[in-house]
């Protein structure tokens, strides 16, 4: 087996190379002021056969939610909606291949799918006329938001798919200083000390809301800046205008990290802006600035190191996953290409990872997959633009 | 049975380096040719990193065409930026908004996967398809492209050109660097079934060596398959469906459960065996139709009959064995590949399934085979990838 042991060949010089570099870096910083130091930064590399084919010839639409659960459990939410009729011949009744899958799948680390539901209204909700971000919060619920014309709501179901709450109403919005209903939510976040939810919100609204996690009693809200957001048309992002005062449509993250910190996708105003959990603005960082239509920041995941690092920012505009330090804010390096073969993304809208550092992402418009990324250790920067990232031994 | 030993080496490594838990069974539900009831049958596993990416931040359109030629190079032809959404070609939109450039239309890969050359669009004294069909390589090395485009439309459901453009109704040669050689017929000057000079919306292109003609399955809006020199360009002969004289009166919709019809619907395929066969994509009647080289009818299959829709005989291609022992159809519909064998027309096996993961398909369109059995298909609709299943030998 040639391969295989070229693979460790390979392997063992990239070791020794890391090595060298980590080696090299120390005795720099010790030696000479003007060597330039050596940034390390997380290595992926795309598994292409993860996850494993759906049964049942099923197939998802538009994929705009990824989560993984305390057993590293990846969850994602798509629309089934968005399958052509060519896609769902079965459905149709023209031909054998495929199906809608339910939109909420659950795979194990193996690629497995394990689990699926939801769908049209139950007892008690109103099922999204868009869904939109996913989220599995320290209990274990599954936390649903939608991004549909009428949208106004959040839903919180059990792992099996038990309805358990419904905070907002459809059709019921009014706007951003609304303390009941959302405005087309993009996606939750549940901080596990102080159990509360920040809602991205959203679509239509231009703030972050904190409810309470288990009542749904709404806490604080705030736009950008920290300022009381407003709900006037911006008109479109100019990168050469002096930065927005308010978010721009739609506010497609919130995340807190283990510090304390909040991290807020201002997606087509192509920046993170970071506040103190009570809303302070801390700071700021624009990230390709010079996209626009849907702008370049779509959502983040924090590195799985205690210290988080780093922030992994999908962007679906650039069709990339930028690797950002968390203390600086600084973009390290990216990874990904436009394309439809492993690794390379058609509007990358979602990301998470899972407890061993891997990154998966799911990808919205006709990308419709679900990836995984995985985890090669730290390694030196030599690009800023890593391209599509395979396995080094698939050059032959 | 030895399967492991026979997985090829990129995919061992990529289970060795990112799949330590996926097993060599789940791997062949995905893509490889199963045996069926002590049937012998080839057997494919897919190459998920073929080809390299595209440098240049390009990407791929809806692929109409791919073929191999001589060298075992391969090559796709795309519908390029008519087929792709703003959101995947913002790097050509006034202002540009971020990522990234339709391909070139032409392009042709080695067997490791590069890029070799590239090359398409308007030029002096031939039409560039509005919209592309299929490609082929001659037994000289020249580069034919079918123009398959409807008047002043893309693909469905992808943006549009701003200004109407006319309806293809033409064949091109080019050689292999993209000088033009020759052109039948002429874009917006659509033909019915019965002429000499010209089409409407061909599908399909192949040149039978044997004999330097080529073959037009003509096509999206005719019903026939027509033969011209491959060196002149000269008409020479054409039949429809049963060796009858082509009739483009509508047909209306395929029933799987009426008599067979007597005519073509979509030919998008007229391919040449080595033994002097013609096999023809009657893509929705579902079937495949054999004639003599002169159009005399020899038999039929269907396959897949009762799928509706746009039908389930999309491109063939054949073995690599001297025998072509088998025909691959491709089944843009289903989202498979059949293999069939080609003396019985009988379906032995199939591979493939829906979806966007290395392996599975969304209108798989068009299939070529390399000298060593290697299978490569070009996706069209929203699929936009060539892909390559490896010919497992035993």
């Amino acid at each position: 087996m040639k391969g295989k042991r070229n693979f460790y060949i390979g392997a063992s010089l990239v070791a020794t190379l890391v090595a060298l570099f980590i080696g090299q870096s120390a005795l720099d910083r010790t030696t000479t002021a003007a060597g330039k130091a050596v940034v390390m930064a997380p290595r992926f590399e795309v598994d292409p056969l993860w996850p494993k084919p759906l049964p049942n010839r099923w197939y998802i639409g538009m994929t705009i939610g990824v989560a993984v659960d305390a057993q590293d459990h990846v969850w994602i939410v798509h629309r089934p909606d968005t399958v052509s009729a060519n896609e769902a011949a079965a459905d149709q009744k023209t031909g054998d291949c495929c199906s809608k899958a339910p939109p909420v799948l659950e795979f194990d680390q193996a690629g497995n799918l394990i689990g699926h539901w939801g769908g049209g209204p139950g007892q008690g909700y109103e099922w999204p006329e868009s869904n939109h971000g996913i989220t599995i919060d320290y209990k274990g619920n599954v936390w649903i938001g939608g991004n549909g014309t009428n949208d106004a709501h959040v839903l919180k179901f059990t792992q099996d798919g038990k309805f358990l709450a419904q905070y907002g109403h459809k059709g019921k919005t009014a706007g951003s200083n609304d303390t009941e209903n959302f405005g087309r939510v993009a996606k939750i976040f549940v901080d596990p000390k102080a159990n509360e939810a920040y809602i991205s919100d959203g679509y239509l609204n231009k703030r972050v809301a904190v409810i309470d996690a288990d009542t749904g009693k709404f806490k604080r809200y705030w736009g950008a800046y920290g300022n009381k957001p407003d709900d006037k048309n911006l008109g479109r992002y100019d990168p050469d205008a002096p930065p927005a005062q308010q978010f721009r449509n739609p506010v497609h993250c919130a995340e807190l990290s283990n510090d304390g910190f909040l991290y807020v996708c201002d997606r087509p105003n192509d920046r993170i802006q970071v506040f103190t959990p009570e809303g302070k603005f801390v700071k700021e960082q624009f990230i390709a600035k010079r996209s626009l239509a849907d702008g370049s920041v779509w959502d983040i995941a924090f590195s799985k190191d205690a210290q988080q690092k780093y922030i992994y920012v999908a962007d679906g505009r650039n069709q990339k996953v930028y690797i950002i330090q968390r203390d600086t804010l600084e973009v390290l390096t990216s990874f990904g290409d436009g394309g439809r073969q492993p690794g390379q993304f058609y509007g990358v809208h979602s990301i998470a990872t899972d407890s061993k550092g891997n990154i998966y992402t799911t990808e919205t418009y006709e990308g419709r997959r679900l990836q995984k990324f995985v985890y090669k250790g730290l390694a030196p920067v030599t690009k800023q633009d890593q391209g599509t990232v395979w396995p080094a031994s698939s050059s032959k | 049975m030895e399967r492991r030993p026979t997985l090829y080496a990129v995919a061992t490594l990529a289970a060795l380096v990112v799949t330590p838990t996926l097993s060599p069974a789940a791997r062949d539900t995905a893509a490889s040719a199963q045996r069926r009831g002590g049937v012998q049958a080839p057997r494919f596993q897919v190459d998920p990193f073929w080809p390299k990416p595209l440098p240049n931040h390009w990407v791929l359109g809806s692929v109409t065409g791919v073929a191999v030629d001589a060298q075992d190079h391969v090559w796709i032809v795309h519908r390029g930026a008519d087929s792709l959404g703003n959101n995947e070609k913002g790097a050509i939109l006034k202002p540009p908004t971020g990522c990234c450039v339709p391909a070139p239309q032409v392009l042709e890969f080695d067997q490791a996967g590069n890029l070799v050359s590239h090359w398409g669009g308007p030029g002096e004294g031939f039409d560039w398809p509005q919209s592309t069909g299929g490609i082929t390589i001659d037994h000289k090395g020249n580069v034919w492209i079918a123009a398959a485009g409807q008047a002043s439309g893309g693909a469905a459901g992808t943006a549009r050109p701003a200004a109407p453009r006319p309806q293809d109704a033409h064949v091109i040669k080019f050689s292999r660097t993209g000088q033009f050689l020759l052109q039948i017929g002429h874009a917006g000057k659509v033909e019915p079934s019965d002429s000499k000079s010209g089409f409407n919306r061909p599908a399909g292109i192949r040149v039978d060596p044997a004999a330097n003609e080529l073959y037009v399955a003509d096509g999206l809006g005719n019903h026939r398959v027509a033969v011209f020199d491959a060196e002149t360009g000269a008409y020479k002969r054409h039949w429809g469906a049963y060796g009858d004289k082509p009739d483009d009166a509508a047909v209306g919709p395929y029933d799987p459960n009426a008599p067979p019809a007597k005519q073509f619907r979509n030919v998008t395929c007229a391919a040449v065996s080595k033994d002097g066969l013609v096999y023809v994509c009657d893509r929705q009647n579902d079937r495949i139709q054999v004639f003599q080289r002169d159009g005399r009818f020899v038999r039929e299959a269907f396959v897949s009959k009762t799928t509706l829709g746009d039908g389930s005989v999309w491109d063939i291609a054949f073995s690599h064995d001297p025998q072509q022992r088998f025909i691959y159809v491709a089944d843009g519909h289903d989202k498979k590949v059949f293999v069939v064998r080609r003396e019985t027309l009988e379906v032995v096996t199939s591979f493939g399934d829906g979806g966007r993961m290395p392996g599975q398909f969304y209108g798989v369109g068009s299939i070529a085979v390399d000298s060593k059995g290697n299978v490569y298909t070009g996706e069209t609709y929203e699929g936009k990838r060539v892909q390559k299943f490896r010919h497992r030998e035993r």
